[in-house]
């Protein structure tokens, strides 16, 4: 009897050594109760060495959780990481208006400027609605180019289900086509390295090291952009992507493909340097065609033989130019300052009206978001350029101004 | 040669196995109450007071504006008598800066008045107007919710 006793407590012994040591490994939790939510977080416990994602979100205010979810009181990696949203990455479509949305965050109403989400998911860019449709009115599926489909289910698009489709080349493009909408992983290659959601646009790539960046920036260079544009083409005859075959090495040659023609300005500043919100994020509206939302043109910027390009004076604190400027300082813009504006209204608030000599036309700086670099250059109004009124196009502006190669 | 030790200083076989059943419910209460003890010492995160001593008021001038609560409030003291005003943005709850010109939240750029009115959004509200209350020894307690 005496020995059934015994291993008892050698048993008893174990367990309790067992938890004891269980215990022991379990570190001492960090604390933090963000503002914005007074909840208790021990997210820093591991991740103290993680770096403020933007002035926008610190973590004091904005805590973990409420951005990327997961279990706040966990002390171990997978319970704690078990329920976040969208992995690493909560910006992905799929999970973005439990994670960014919200009336004062990202999903509020177009008045305020806060639309961001609904703009977004409706924009070609996340529907390829454009493409789906162009590539189902070459094989017949539908009897013209108007979007009806988009890579989800959205007001006005119906989702791109291939297994639907009659024709079996629908299938093979789903297949092979489909790789650059912000749903959509990236093909392999640091090239093509990027985020999905928001951040496929507003966080640098992951490094090849598999380590991540945590950052959220509106400070976005070409490089960025180029993970899906300019890499290669999508081919209608053999319903393949075709690389680039170039290979680059210097900014001038790596901005554009090959059989693009463009100007100084145009490799020399960033996409979003001239490409709005609007055209990038979307309207809120559905497109057939990025032709259909992209609107600025050369004369945007620099006006015509007749005409200045358009301008907006800032008078209220409240303004929206004044709220981007101050998300991407590079430009100390305040009340007074009469900026350029495109045919829609919107500002383009990194371009700033300077004033020419008396009686000449005025002149414009420019500072690039991605860089900070200050340009300047001039309106057409006033020189000797011979554009006519009904050629406003870049490519007519391109016969006289494209770069050499 | 050695000689065997006399047989009642030997110890028996029963007698070995129960010093090791008393040594480990031994090792086991003891291991048992050094977690408990660490599970009952346990500190979490420091519940958030939610009314402040000030010290008296009579500390506070008219004329004095001075920030009190670890730099999230600010106790404004003029001739009308004492006021205090959150330094947290009520837009998403940032901490606010104090500038030459008042107040400017370095999160999403709204800008205060120094006497809280908002200046400029994304906030839309002013800077929160916190409770005081004077004690009957003279001092004055602020309430931050």
């Amino acid at each position: 009897m005496k020995g059934h006793y015994f291993l008892a407590s050698v048993v008893l012994l174990l367990v309790v050594g067992l938890a004891a040591w269980q215990q022991d490994r379990t570190p001492q939790p960090i604390a933090i109760t963000p503002t914005l939510t007074g909840q208790v977080e021990y997210c820093l416990t591991c991740h103290a060495d993680i770096p403020e994602i933007s002035q926008s979100h610190p973590v004091a205010t904005f805590g973990c959780v409420l951005c990327h979810g997961g279990e706040s009181l966990a002390l171990t990696a997978d319970l704690a990481h078990s329920s976040m949203r969208g992995g690493a990455n909560p910006s992905d479509l799929s999970v973005v208006e439990a994670s960014c949305g919200g009336e004062m965050c990202h999903s509020g109403t177009p008045q305020v400027e806060r639309d961001h989400i609904q703009r977004v998911t409706s924009s070609l860019q996340a529907t390829y609605a454009g493409a789906i449709a162009q590539v189902r009115y070459a094989f017949g599926a539908q009897k013209d180019l108007t979007a009806r489909m988009g890579i989800f289910a959205i007001d006005g698009l119906a989702a791109f289900d291939p297994s639907l489709e009659n024709s079996p080349a629908l299938m093979i493009f789903a297949s092979n086509c489909l790789s650059c909408h912000l749903s959509a992983e990236p093909m392999d290659g640091q090239e093509y390295s990027r985020w999905t959601g928001c951040s496929a646009c507003h966080s640098p790539a992951p490094h090849t090291d598999e380590t991540q960046v945590h950052k959220l920036t509106t400070s976005i260079a070409y490089m960025q952009c180029n993970t899906c544009h300019n890499r290669g083409n999508y081919s209608l005859a053999d319903l393949q992507f075709h690389q680039r075959e170039d290979a680059p090495t210097d900014r001038l040659h790596d901005y554009y493909q090959p059989i693009a023609d463009f100007t100084r300005c145009e490799w020399t500043l960033d996409c979003e340097d001239c490409h709005t919100r609007q055209e990038v994020m979307g309207d809120g509206h559905i497109y057939s065609s990025k032709k259909d939302i992209q609107y600025i043109r050369c004369n945007t910027c620099h006006g015509t033989l007749d005409a200045l390009p358009l301008t907006h004076t800032i008078t209220d604190e409240n303004d929206l130019a004044l709220r981007l400027a101050f998300l991407n300082p590079v430009i100390d813009l305040k009340v007074g300052d009469s900026i350029l504006m495109t045919d829609e209204g919107e500002p383009l608030w990194n371009i700033r009206v300077i004033a020419g000599e008396s009686g000449s036309a005025p002149a414009y700086e420019l500072y690039s978001k991605a860089s900070g670099q200050r340009y300047t250059f001039n309106p057409v109004l006033g020189s000797t350029c011979q554009q006519q009124a009904d050629q406003q196009e870049a490519r007519y502006c391109h016969e006289c101004h494209a770069t050499e190669r | 040669m050695n000689a065997m030790p006399p047989k009642d200083k030997q110890l028996s076989r029963r007698g070995f196995l129960g010093w090791l059943l008393k040594g480990s419910l031994a090792g086991s209460a003891l291991l048992g109450l050094g977690m408990l003890g660490r599970f009952i010492s346990f500190q979490s995160a420091a519940r958030q007071e939610n009314q402040y001593d000030l010290g008296a008021a009579s500390n506070f001038p008219a004329g004095t504006r001075k920030v009190v609560v670890d730099g999230l409030a600010m106790l404004i003291s003029t001739e009308e008598g004492f006021r205090a005003i959150s330094l947290v943005c009520p837009h998403l709850g940032c901490p606010v800066n104090m500038t030459d010109e008042g107040f400017s939240c370095p999160c999403h750029g709204s800008r205060y008045w120094p006497d809280g009115r908002l200046r400029n959004g994304p906030a839309s509200r002013p800077l929160t107007d916190l409770r005081l209350k004077i004690t009957q020894e003279g001092h004055l307690i602020l309430f931050k919710n």
